[in-house]
């Protein structure tokens, strides 16, 4: 199946070189003594990296068989972590490379999703918060205010996040996995 | 709906503004037909038809205009001298989120004027309508060396459709002036998101529509605010022989993408027999310059 550029519109995911790619933004630029062209960006969904494609407007490009599933996070066996389709029972599993920033905010049982090309997983997902433990971090010192950074504290998944001074190891804390930034204490 | 007044009174302002320089500078406001009996030539343009007449037994085809810019030159060929106008224009196939069918331009000619006093004389309307960013002012060859490190001037087709090719792009294109246009679509125009106003001036010889051509270049400029192609203008030709022959390469080059084709205004080709003063005019989006400027 194939879209032409008439077509394209945000978030469409298409076959750009061999890759599965989605549409971030589609600019038709009709230069006032020209034909009409197609300048978009693409995001690559193996690689992550953004690109920016002209085309002729009228040209087309193949469909991506590209899906985004809510999947459970079961574990990882330091190789591979496996994820499961709770509709299916199906069990799909990814290597480090394809883990991104999800290696960060993971633990089991939480759910994520997961994006999956010709039913092979490519990239995952985590939730845009998640609520982690405190393992690590300097005690906080009374009195010390002038601190406005706060103080590093290691979570159970290994991340390290800008905490307050009052939080302790123990302290289950939320975090904003776009930004790895603190949001509070749960 | 305070935004909504107080917009229609901003836009008000602009016309009136833009009348007021141009009164100040005794250029003569026209209103020319916007019912032609021809389509335009330009090959990436096309002409809305419309028939009129019907019930008198007298039915003919007329073309909207998709600028004023010939019945203004009849005009200065009959002495008009400096002639402005602001009027609507229409085109075919033009449909996106700043592109119409219908828009408002404004279009004017200054007698003597070559192609670099223009410009001035567009930067000092900007100044009058209250816009005092910086100007940047950088040739078709200079923006490409620049911004690409790309000899546009001196690439032959072949040599262009590689540098195409080596950023993975499609290279079907069928003439010279297309790769030149898409690469400056694709490599160029994104740099000059962050330049408020930038002229761009000497386009390519293949891409001189009606301006003078001098050695690899034409007399042609456009003027881009943040990226946006908001004017084009030419160093004007001048003798009908000229016209001619430009809009029968243009109507060539139609045929061959099997796009429609009209007949010649032959009353333009006549009343142009006499010559068109040395002079140079500009198109300029008023749509476009109002929300780009946010005046």
């Amino acid at each position: 199946m194939n879209y032409s550029t008439s077509q394209f519109k945000n978030g469409m995911k298409l076959m750009l070189d061999g890759n599965p790619c989605s549409i971030v933004n589609n600019e038709i630029v009709k230069p006032g003594k020209g034909q009409a062209f197609n300048r978009v960006k693409f995001k690559d969904l193996i690689t992550g990296k953004t690109l920016e494609k002209t085309f002729k407007s009228g040209e087309s490009l193949e469909a991506a068989d590209v899906m985004e599933l809510e999947m459970q996070y079961l574990y990882s066996d330091g190789e591979k972590w496996h994820f499961m389709d709770p509709g299916s029972f199906e069990q799909f599993d990814l290597g480090e490379e394809s883990m991104g920033t999800a290696l960060n905010y993971l633990v089991e049982q939480d759910n994520c999703i997961v994006t999956l090309w010709n039913n092979n997983p490519i990239s995952v997902s985590p939730p845009n918060h998640v609520t982690l433990e405190v393992i690590d971090t300097d005690p906080g010192l009374k009195g010390d205010t002038a601190g406005t950074g706060g103080k590093p504290a290691t979570l159970n998944t290994g991340v390290v996040v800008q905490v307050p001074l009052f939080v302790a190891i123990g302290d289950r804390v939320k975090v904003d996995t776009r930004t790895n930034e603190y949001t509070g204490r749960a | 709906m305070p935004n909504f007044k107080e917009k229609l009174i901003r836009y008000q302002y602009l016309i009136r503004n833009i009348r007021d320089f141009f009164y100040s500078h005794n250029v003569v406001e026209v209103v020319t037909p916007s019912l032609l009996v021809a389509p335009t030539t330009d090959v990436y343009i096309d002409s809305i038809e419309v028939s009129v007449n019907h019930a008198l037994s007298k039915s003919s085809k007329f073309y909207l205009h998709t600028s004023p810019e010939l019945e203004m030159k009849r005009l200065l060929a009959k002495g008009s001298g400096d002639i402005f106008q602001i009027c609507q224009v229409f085109r075919d196939n033009e449909h996106g989120h700043i592109n119409s069918n219908e828009f408002t331009m404004l279009e004017f000619y200054r007698v003597g004027f070559d192609m670099h006093q223009l410009i001035d004389d567009i930067k000092a309307l900007l100044i009058s309508l209250g816009n005092d960013d910086p100007v940047k002012e950088i040739s078709y060859a200079e923006a490409f060396y620049d911004y690409a490190e790309i000899d546009i001037l001196n690439s032959d087709f072949e040599g262009l459709k590689n540098i195409l090719e080596s950023h993975g792009l499609n290279s079907d294109y069928e003439w010279i002036e297309d790769i030149q246009m898409v690469l400056f679509v694709h490599l160029i125009e994104p740099k000059l998101k962050t330049i408020p106003v930038c002229f761009i001036y000497d386009f390519p010889k293949q891409q001189a529509a009606l301006a003078q051509i001098d050695g690899l270049v034409a007399h042609r400029f456009e003027m881009y605010i943040k990226g946006t192609e908001i004017a084009n203008g030419y160093q004007e030709i001048q003798t009908s022989k000229e016209y001619r022959d430009r809009f029968e390469t243009e109507l060539g080059k139609r045929k061959s993408l099997s796009k429609s084709i009209g007949s010649l205004d032959e009353d333009f080709l006549d009343d142009l027999k006499v010559g068109l003063p040395s002079c140079s005019g500009v198109a300029i989006g008023i749509d476009r310059l109002f929300s780009s400027l946010s005046l």
